[in-house]
């Protein structure tokens, strides 16, 4: 039951909160609150889950395989249970929109559900309920893309479910098939799905199925991640989406996915040669930003811009992936600072949306004249994401080049650089256009300081010690979980 | 005994393979749905025949609620749509008939190479139907991206896990039983959210035909 303890805290108040919003039918507002209580208690479980394992007391396994967590668990959990705390937070029935009463309770329970499911995904320690968990997560987010029931959002979150629901099955083609490897060769065990024993056993599995295996592991999470081609659904889901859940999906979700990823790549490196799962996830990974880089030239909105971008440094951490120890710590990294940095432009552009009440760049200007407090951090979000210094993402991106170039990827980092350097010119060029100029007619100027930009300026503050100090125990963190994914 | 099981079990893969092809070939969606039925009933078949001949009583429960969610719950909800929207037909999918059956034949094939190193690894005398499952799941999957109504991708994907049971009971007599229920209740989960989707395009659309959903561009 002790072992059990910090999972309990991780998980219940997401249930209590999730039965408050399911039974309460009045006081949208408390439900919110209980929201944000839950998530401020699974905040707490995960800094204490990390706390404990800096001071070396890892977490035990618990209930046979499958709760458990190790470094990587704990850096991922801190990272959704804050990403949740802020959607929670800004969230219809708190803050946001005024909805109806029926979508404000359909956003809560689907956040209740949404964000223990993320949680599960990382701190399981069996491969197949990983899986299932990842699947929950994407039932429990098509859900609530569709707030407002336009022809627009309907179509996002059908393409959504359905490549990602296909997606997700390929990803348990693989899994079946690296089972089945394990039984055929390495005979049945108990707990054979778990990555410790799997791992374990790996020098003795057969080479060509777990390489098979992969395939199928990498096209399938790859599709949630949003790794090109399999990205098709994401620009789409991500702009229709209420910014809550478009910033937990695009923080945090995606970070889900491409940490199942990077666990699978350190059992089928065991097998095989890391030669083939490096040149896959290099493939995917240029291709990724490649697409995404171009794509931000001639995007005319600018949640679709958001999505896009997130396409882009997925294929930067898939990169990463594949560059050894030094880029492997440098795509965990990235994935931190991203989760902090999309979080925050999503939400962002969700105040600026809802006061222009346009999605298009073109629709929006005298940002800073109009909304000084949103429009700066939303600026600030941006210039984040391109990568600009002193900010989180600079640092992860100069750690990728570097280490792409001491690995002796020369084309790889010089390819690299160019796509950074047309995210840049044409994020900036977006952005210019959105700061200044008029204020268009009709749309009111000023805004009052709220919590809400507190919250944001938080997650600005996150950046910035990331990017300019790189804290220890984040580092600390780090260091441990590039030793479990290069062995 | 063996050969028989075996036998058995070829035979069991083959038929589910071959009611994946019905919807390549049929038109209307009930003949989809009855399709799926036999689908899911001939999986629940297999999967109490490899429980019966190798001893794992965990397999019948699993066979017991393969058809229940399967075989019953399942396509009575496909019916309750189709009576819903009427009779609505495949007319025209993005590929014509007799091109869908060549490369689904194309597809059985690309399987059988695919699955040559596995049947080299396994000894379980159930081997002959992984590469019938792997074909099983290309064709779902061809099924998916190459027909416009949504209920018809909604059975494609539907053929595709039990594809994906297939060769889980095939390659490793099933995987564990917790997992086997967490994947039925995504399984129901995303079926449920799925038909709410497609009440949904429906109601906005005034139809299903996905070729429709076309706003969303850059």
């Amino acid at each position: 039951m002790s072992a059990l303890s910090p999972f309990v805290l991780l998980f219940a108040p997401w249930a209590l909160a999730g039965a408050a919003a399911l039974l309460v039918r009045r006081s949208p507002r408390w439900v919110g609150w209980s929201g944000v209580a839950a998530a401020a208690l699974a905040v707490a479980a995960s800094l204490q889950l990390a706390a404990g394992l800096l001071a070396g007391r890892p977490a035990a396994a618990a209930m046979g395989d499958t709760f458990g967590a190790d470094a990587l668990s704990a850096i991922l959990c801190v990272c959704i249970s804050l990403v949740s705390l802020l959607a929670a937070a800004f969230g219809p029935g708190l803050a946001g929109p005024e909805t109806d009463a029926g979508a404000t309770r359909r956003f809560r329970v689907g956040l209740s559900a949404f964000a223990p499911t993320m949680l599960l995904a990382v701190t399981t320690q069996n491969v197949a309920i990983m899986w299932v968990a990842i699947e929950a997560t994407t039932i429990a987010s098509a859900l609530v893309i569709p707030l407002a029931r336009t022809k627009a959002s309907v179509e996002a979150s059908w393409k959504y479910m359905l490549i990602c629901s296909v997606g997700i099955a390929l990803a348990f083609t693989g899994t079946v098939l690296a089972y089945f490897d394990f039984i055929s060769t390495a005979g049945a065990r108990q707990g054979a799905l778990t990555f410790a024993v799997l791992q374990q056993a790996a020098p003795v599995l057969h080479r060509e199925l777990m390489q098979l295996a992969f395939a199928f592991i990498l096209v399938g999470y790859g599709t949630k991640a949003g790794l090109a081609p399999m990205h098709t659904w994401l620009p789409d889901a991500y702009s229709e989406a209420p910014p809550p859940i478009a910033a937990m999906m695009s923080g945090v979700l995606v970070a889900v996915a491409m940490y199942a990823i990077a666990r699978w790549k350190a059992v089928v490196d065991v097998a095989a040669t890391p030669a083939f799962t490096n040149a896959l996830l290099l493939g995917a990974g240029l291709l990724s930003v490649a697409i995404g880089a171009f794509s931000l030239v001639v995007q005319r909105h600018y949640k679709r811009m958001l999505a896009y971008s997130s396409v882009e440094h997925m294929g930067l951490v898939s990169l990463g992936l594949a560059l050894g120890p030094a880029g492997t710590f440098a795509a965990l990294l990235h994935l931190v600072n991203h989760a902090f940095a999309k979080s925050m432009a999503f939400l962002a552009a969700g105040r600026v949306s809802r006061r222009y009440a346009t999605t298009e760049i073109a629709g929006v200007s005298g940002l800073l004249g109009a909304m000084p407090w949103s429009g700066g951090l939303f600026a600030a979000a941006v210039l984040a994401l391109i990568g600009l210094p002193p900010f989180g993402l600079f640092v992860s991106e100069f750690l990728l080049v570097r280490a792409a170039v001491v690995s002796g990827h020369f084309w790889i980092a010089a390819a690299v650089a160019v796509f950074i350097l047309t995210t840049f010119v044409s994020l900036l060029r977006h952005l210019n256009a959105m700061l200044y100029g008029p204020v268009p007619e009709g749309v009111e100027t000023g805004e009052p300081r709220s919590w809400g930009l507190v919250a944001l300026a938080g997650c600005l503050a996150v950046l910035l010690a990331l990017g300019l100090v790189l804290p220890w125990p984040v580092s600390a963190l780090l260091d441990r979980s590039v030793a479990v994914l290069t062995p | 005994m063996n050969g028989l099981f075996s036998q058995l079990v070829v035979l069991g893969s083959s038929a589910m393979l071959l009611t994946a092809l019905i919807v390549l070939w049929r038109r209307g969606v009930p003949a989809y749905i009855t399709a799926y039925r036999w689908q899911s009933w001939l999986l629940g078949a297999v999967t109490a025949i490899v429980g019966a001949f190798s001893g794992d009583r965990e397999l019948y429960l699993v066979a017991g609620a393969l058809v229940l969610l399967k075989g019953m719950a399942i396509p009575r909800l496909l019916r309750t749509m189709e009576r819903r929207f009427g009779a609505q037909r495949e007319l025209r999918p993005y590929v014509n008939t007799e091109t869908s059956l060549l490369i689904s034949g194309l597809l059985v094939v690309f399987a059988y190479a695919l699955a040559r190193p596995w049947m080299a690894v396994s000894r379980l005398p159930t081997r002959a139907g992984l590469p019938i499952a792997m074909a099983l799941l290309f064709v779902s999957l061809f099924i998916i991206v190459s027909r416009k109504k949504a209920v018809t991708q909604i059975i494609g994907f539907l053929m595709l896990e039990n594809a994906i049971a297939l060769l889980a009971v095939v390659g490793t007599y099933g995987v564990p039983l917790l997992v086997e229920f967490g994947v039925f209740l995504d399984a129901l989960m995303g079926f449920l959210v799925m038909q709410i989707f497609v009440y949904q395009i429906h109601e906005t659309f005034d139809t299903i035909d996905v070729e429709q959903l076309a706003r969303l561009k850059h």
